[in-house]
């Protein structure tokens, strides 16, 4: 067999994988849902990577393009903010902001509750029980609200107009607390997967030669909790993108660098619904609703497909 | 129900009230110089109730004792003093804001568990049929809305351009009612678009899982027998596939309460609704931390008092679990 011909056909483990993606893409590319959500992903993608490709730099109070309130018009199709902003400039730069923090919480929450699951599951007697209790405990705790508490406790402790590993504090606290907050249901959902590995073959074979804990739950556990992990944290980012907005929205964003639910903290805080000023509004709340509409669509279809517990039901 | 798991149920809803109120006391302490500094700022507390306040929570002795303290405080319902309103209690400024949310959350409840649990289960059965097309794309939709987004277009068609409903708040201010009927009309329609809005944030969730968990017992054999037997489709639905797909989706929804509490008190700002959501965010804008202790512990009961309804509902529903 020559190297082309190889390469053609894959083999070897990262053969198996690569063969593996390739049947689960097509498997994925039949679910329209599916499709449909990554669709929106990518284009709010760009938007957040490539905000230049769409409109000028952000716009502030003194580059401010138009007059205040204006409605849609040629100038500014999306109308204006009550300082004269351009609402298509400021929506499109949110969308940067709104996915950074989203994506940030993600890595947090995902990170925290994938340890957290695989250890419990794994060790398994007092550290499971007494993880699963702390764990139990967070689902229960109206972790909103707690949320709220936090985030202005964080913030007195570090000073609003700190920088964090040169990220405005007030951006940082926000990750951390939707991190801090939403591990919970990741743990639980890795930690009943990690029960059923642990039972398998494989793992016994390794302990009989002699592989130590920490080892086994690296090698053997995590790729084949992986697939979950996946699905899992495309939910998650969901949630994030949802729960990034509500803070947001209650006064704890961050003015000068506006996500969305920043965006609609300022309408809401000018008045805007009572005035009738909807260009105010929609912009934002479209994104929002599309980008957590985006996560949930593909995220569901990743759990069908790759959770074997929900995978039979389609 | 077996007195044992209804004693278990009990002691465990205990302990993670006392285990939240820890919670609480450390957050107090986490900030530079509390609880101290957050007596000395607040400018209407005079020298003795300060005084008072020190003793009652144990300042000056060490952390354990202070922890007993506070334990004790809070039982008898002594959660500090309020900056925003001139040194009133805690718990007075929480009790007049509870029921305005109360009432708003639990019409709502009831709205959004019928019409979602009914959407869901006939979009469920009837799966790919022209409801289930429309209703679970629309529910999906609604799923991803914050509550606020829901509320914000209300306001401006309903009541900004139309005038059918007013735009904030419980009642007209200054208002004076020939009757209490009068009065009863005029908050009915201040309630109708919060009620709206909190009812559409839920109708979408729980529609999806009612959906999911129907068409799991589709293909369960209960169903295939009860077919066989020739019951009407009817029949079948509502005395075998429904309680069985509802048992999941109690449980669910009694997790997602502590959820659904925060989604309310967004809604609430918009609206500009009396309850703990505008306290909340008037609380966190002047940094009012007793408050927002206070209404954390508050919620945080409340959603441990539902998980323990449903849990012992779901003890009613399903005879398994009793034994």
């Amino acid at each position: 067999m020559t190297a082309t011909s190889a390469a053609k056909a894959p083999t070897g483990a990262w053969g198996l994988r690569l063969r593996g993606f390739r049947e689960f893409s097509r498997r994925f590319m039949r679910r329209r849902d599916g499709v449909v959500g990554l669709a929106i992903l990518v284009f709010f993608t760009l938007m957040a990577l490539f905000p230049q490709l769409f409109v000028g730099p952000l716009e502030t109070a003194i580059t401010a393009s138009g007059k205040g309130l204006e409605s849609p018009n040629l100038n500014h199709i999306l109308g204006t903010d009550e300082l004269g902003r351009d609402m298509l400039n400021l929506t499109i730069h949110g969308a940067r902001v709104s996915m950074a923090i989203g994506l940030l919480a993600t890595i947090i929450t995902v990170l925290v509750g994938a340890l957290i699951g695989i250890v419990s599951g794994f060790v398994g007697g007092l550290t499971d029980s007494s993880l699963m209790r702390v764990t139990d405990f967070f689902l229960v705790l109206p972790t909103f609200v707690l949320a709220i508490i936090l985030a202005p406790i964080i913030l007195d402790i570090v000073g609003v107009d700190a920088e964090i590993a040169g990220l405005r504090a007030t951006l940082v606290v926000i990750v951390i607390v939707i991190g801090i907050t939403s591990w919970a249901s990741t743990a639980r959902v890795i930690r009943s997967q990690t029960l059923s590995v642990k039972e398998r073959m494989f793992v016994d074979r390794a302990r009989v030669i002699g592989s130590g804990g920490r080892h086994i739950m690296r090698i053997h556990v995590l790729p084949n909790v992986m697939n979950l992990i996946v699905a899992n944290t495309v939910l998650v980012f969901a949630g994030a993108v949802f729960t990034e907005t509500t803070l947001s929205f209650i006064g704890l964003g961050d003015p000068f660098l506006p996500s969305w639910g920043q965006l609609l903290y300022a309408a809401e805080a000018a008045g805007a619904p009572g005035l009738g000023a909807w260009w105010y509004i929609a912009p934002p709340a479209t994104c929002v609703v599309l980008v957590i509409l985006g996560f949930t669509l593909v995220g569901n279809a990743l759990d069908d497909l790759l959770n074997p517990k929900s995978g039979v039901r389609r | 129900m077996g007195g044992h798991y209804l004693l278990r149920r009990l002691v465990q809803a205990f302990l993670t009230i006392i285990a939240i109120v820890i919670l609480n006391f450390f957050l107090f302490r986490m900030m530079p110089g509390s609880p101290e500094r957050i007596l000395l700022r607040n400018p209407h507390l005079t020298a003795e109730t300060i005084a008072a306040a020190r003793a009652r929570w144990g300042l000056d002795d060490p952390m354990p004792v202070q922890l007993v303290k506070y334990l004790v405080a809070t039982a008898q319902g002594d959660l500090g003093y309020s900056f925003q309103y001139r040194g009133q209690p805690v718990s007075e400024v929480i009790g007049i804001r509870f029921w305005p949310t109360i009432i708003l959350v639990g019409i709502a409840e009831v709205i959004a568990i019928v019409a979602g649990l009914a959407l869901g289960a006939y979009s469920g059965w009837r799966r790919g049929g022209r409801v289930d097309k429309v209703g679970n794309g629309a529910s999906l939709i609604l799923y991803s809305m914050p509550y606020f987004v829901i509320g914000m277009p209300l306001i401006i068609i309903f009541a900004a351009e139309l005038g059918w409903f007013p735009t904030s708040g419980m009642l007209t201010p200054g208002m004076s009612y020939a009757s209490p009927l009068d009065q009863l009309l005029d908050f009915l329609r201040h309630l109708v678009l919060p009620l709206v809005t909190v009812s559409l944030g839920l109708i979408g969730g729980y529609s999806i899982l009612m959906r999911s968990s129907i068409i799991e017992t589709r293909t369960e054999d209960y169903v295939t027998t009860a077919r066989a037997k020739g019951l009407d489709e009817n029949r079948i639905v509502r005395q075998h596939a429904f309680p069985n797909a509802l048992l999941p989706t109690v449980t669910i929804i009694a997790i997602n309460l502590g959820y659904v509490v925060a989604g309310v008190l967004t809604a609430e700002i918009i609206f500009n609704w009396p309850g703990l959501g505008t306290l909340t965010y008037q609380a966190l804008s002047v940094r009012d931390f007793p408050v927002l202790q206070g209404v954390f512990l508050i919620l945080s009961i409340c959603v441990v008092f539902a998980n323990l309804g449903a849990d012992l509902l779901y003890g009613v529903l399903d005879p398994r679990v009793r034994s």
